[in-house]
């Protein structure tokens, strides 16, 4: 139907680098809008980095993003970001439908109060994620899982196209999991496009469209089938690869 | 009647007491709005800081005036003064923690025992120019406040207010999620320094009626109680500035009562408020705490009731349980007995205990679990006659798939040693899922 559709994400030569050694070198990966893409790679491997400035939150040394063909720092709020559960201060005082409506106030400017429209466009998105009961919890009251899905409405009232997100599945059980899961999948049926900080190789291959495998540099973007390569990881991943060794039996039996 | 009318009224008369409540209230109404988002932000000890940096900011504008104009003890330049010294202060902080590898709390610590000791020996050498007070600098003088300091407390208590009302949003989400806030273009960065700001007013304000030392305490303590209180930000900086504003009054009248000094007084009330708050708080307080601690029944208690109703295979009275369940506590059995009723595990009839459905269910589950660690036990050679107060034991142990390891370790067995039967594994066992 369309001939030419701009990529959500366009990520050209970037560069990122503390100090001397370089978080990210030269990564150039654009990504297609509608798509569930996990970000894979070892510790330290520059995956928060990568996200942060996609948020536009780091400078790049070189390089430059595209959202949607626009510039990063042009195309401010146009990305939403789940955190990492522990980058959140859970003693806050603040309510579960206050988080949510947190995802409105770019729209609302700072000499007018929250709209009525504002309140029900949070609690929509509470609803997408099944916590209109916790409405009126404080944060900290949640278990682990419902904390993760709160974030999730956040993103989603932002109303943002392309979600982040920083290891949503950390420290969640596989009940929680599947849950988050499907949430993910209906937020991209719904026409979002997700980026997802993941450390689970063993389940990377069913929960993506696509991969992103990061070291620093780029190894590999594509199709799990295409970047979970035995010869891929173990360059990637170097003596830690032994564990993965059932995984890739598994993928060959497929 | 007539001797509370003393008490009360008569300090209201006097014009030094209704000043002091004026700039005293105004003061801490505002510190403890702003406060709120100092102890939320971590930032106790810069607020600490900048009211010992302010001194040197304070001689240099005295000096200024006093050098340049011949003005002496000129308010507004003295505030200026205080307000740059604080900035400056901040930003060497930053600097210094920046640049080098000294974390952040110990160039505050350098940064402003610097600042202050600038002020103290510029206060001494020019000391035949500028009349400042040391010991008034330190330790207040709330009962003492000039109109010039009246005015400009109600000043900075009005600008600051109407900036953390007009910005509340921006200040929340940059306190709570300072990365989001910068992805929806929020300048972070700015509203840092305009907090800044706002806390160097607040305490400039404040130095000239608690002091230096206690100035930190009206800015937290306050916000610190209402945070044992609320679960939401804004009722949080309202209570705060409720706790500051009765902090003065209070402290005021104890100060005429006892005629103890003023700052002193209204910063002990404050911290008395705060530690009845610790115990009373209705869900953070101690005495909840304590409370939620002495309803919970142990886990144990409840699985050895209800194995034993299980074995006893009738109603059973309470005497058999008491013989058969142990407690740490005389009350634990009673206790857990009325949670299990709550919770629909166990029945009660003229005859004694019965399990529900719902009890017999989770009772097999913990006899699978005692037949299964028995089982185990046996196979890595535990004496026969240790095996059941072993297992007794270890039958609490049923989280994360335990029991079905064992089961699968030991091959799926029916009978365990003594010949009983082993209960199959119930499905839907996930009671646990969603609990906070």
């Amino acid at each position: 139907m369309e001939t030419k559709k701009v990529p959500a994400i366009e990520v050209r030569h970037l560069t990122v680098s503390y100090g001397a050694r370089p978080a990210l070198l030269d990564v150039s990966v654009a990504i297609e809008q509608d798509q569930l893409v996990g970000v894979i790679g070892p510790n330290g491997s520059g995956k928060s980095t990568f996200i942060k400035a996609i948020l536009g939150f780091v400078k790049p040394d070189v390089g430059e993003i595209l959202i949607g063909g626009e510039d990063v720092q042009k195309a401010k709020g146009q990305v939403a970001y789940v955190p990492q559960r522990g980058a959140v201060d859970w003693d806050f005082p603040i309510t579960v439908q206050e988080v949510a409506l947190m995802g409105r106030y770019q729209r609302t400017p700072w000499y007018r109060n929250v709209s009525p429209e504002d309140r029900e466009a949070a609690m929509e998105a509470l609803g997408m994620v099944r916590m209109t009961d916790f409405a009126n919890r404080q944060i900290g009251q949640l278990s682990g899982g419902q904390q993760q899905r709160v974030f999730l409405a956040r993103a989603l009232a932002q109303g943002a196209d392309i979600l982040l997100l920083d290891e949503p599945f950390a420290g969640v059980d596989a009940a929680t999991e599947r849950a988050i899961l499907e949430v993910l999948e209906r937020a991209k049926s719904a026409g979002k496009t997700l980026v997802v900080v993941h450390h689970d190789l063993t389940t990377a291959a069913e929960y993506f469209d696509n991969l992103i495998l990061l070291k620093q540099r780029l190894y590999a973007y594509g199709p799990p089938s295409a970047v979970l390569h035995e010869e891929l990881l173990s360059q990637v991943y170097e003596g830690r690869l032994r564990v993965f060794a059932n995984l890739m039996a598994k993928e060959g039996a497929r | 009647m007539s001797f509370l009318m003393q008490a009360f009224w008569a300090p209201l008369t006097e014009t030094y007491f209704q000043k002091a409540l004026i700039g005293g209230c105004a003061v801490a109404l505002v510190s403890g709005v702003v406060g709120c988002l100092v102890v939320l932000r971590r930032m106790a000890f810069l607020g600490d800081a900048l009211s010992h940096a302010m001194i040197a900011g304070v001689a240099g504008g005295y000096l200024a005036m006093k050098l340049l104009f011949g003005i002496e003890a000129h308010a507004p330049s003295m505030l200026l003064g205080s307000l740059l010294a604080a900035v400056l202060t901040v930003a060497l902080i930053g600097l210094v923690s920046r640049v080098s590898r000294i974390k952040e709390d110990t160039a505050i610590g350098i940064m402003y025992t610097g600042v202050f000791a600038l002020g103290v020996v510029v206060v001494s050498i020019f000391r035949q120019y500028i009349h400042i007070d040391l010991m008034h600098f330190i330790m207040g003088d709330i009962l003492g406040v000039a109109d010039s300091d009246l005015w400009a407390s109600v000043l900075v208590c009005a600008t600051v207010l109407s900036v953390l009302v007009l910005f509340f949003r921006h200040f929340q989400l940059a306190t709570f999620d300072p990365v989001m806030a910068a992805s929806t273009g929020l300048p972070v960065l700015l509203l840092d320094y305009a907090l800044t700001s706002c806390v160097s007013l607040v305490v400039v304000s404040a130095v000239s009626m608690v002091g230096v030392i206690l100035v930190v305490g009206l800015l937290i303590t306050p916000a610190a109680t209402a945070y044992l209180l609320s679960d939401r930000l804004d009722r949080m900086m309202g209570l705060a500035a409720v706790f500051g504003v009765t902090s003065v009054i209070g402290g005021l009248y104890l100060c005429v009562w006892l005629d103890s000094a003023g700052g002193g007084a209204v910063m002990l009330f404050c911290t008395l408020q705060f530690l009845v708050v610790l115990v009373v708080a209705p869900r953070y307080g101690l005495l909840a705490r304590w409370l939620r601690m002495r309803r919970l029944v142990p886990q144990q208690v409840v699985e050895d009731v209800l194995i034993t109703v299980l074995r006893q295979q009738r109603d059973t009275a309470l005497p058999v349980l008491h013989q058969y369940v142990q407690v740490k506590q005389p009350g634990d059995l009673h206790k857990a007995l009325r949670q299990m009723e709550q919770d629909g595990l166990i029945s009660v009839s003229a005859q004694g205990y019965r399990l529900t459905e719902a009890g017999d269910k989770e009772a097999r589950q913990v006899l699978r679990a005692h037949r299964l660690w028995e089982s185990y036990l046996a196979s890595i050679g535990t004496p026969r006659e240790a095996l059941h107060p072993t297992a007794h034991r270890l039958e609490h142990i049923r989280g994360d798939g335990t029991v079905d390891y064992l089961d699968e370790k030991l091959g799926q067995p029916k009978l365990d040693p003594h010949g009983q039967k082993i209960p199959p594994r119930q499905k839907n066992n996930n009671h646990h899922e969603n609990e906070p």
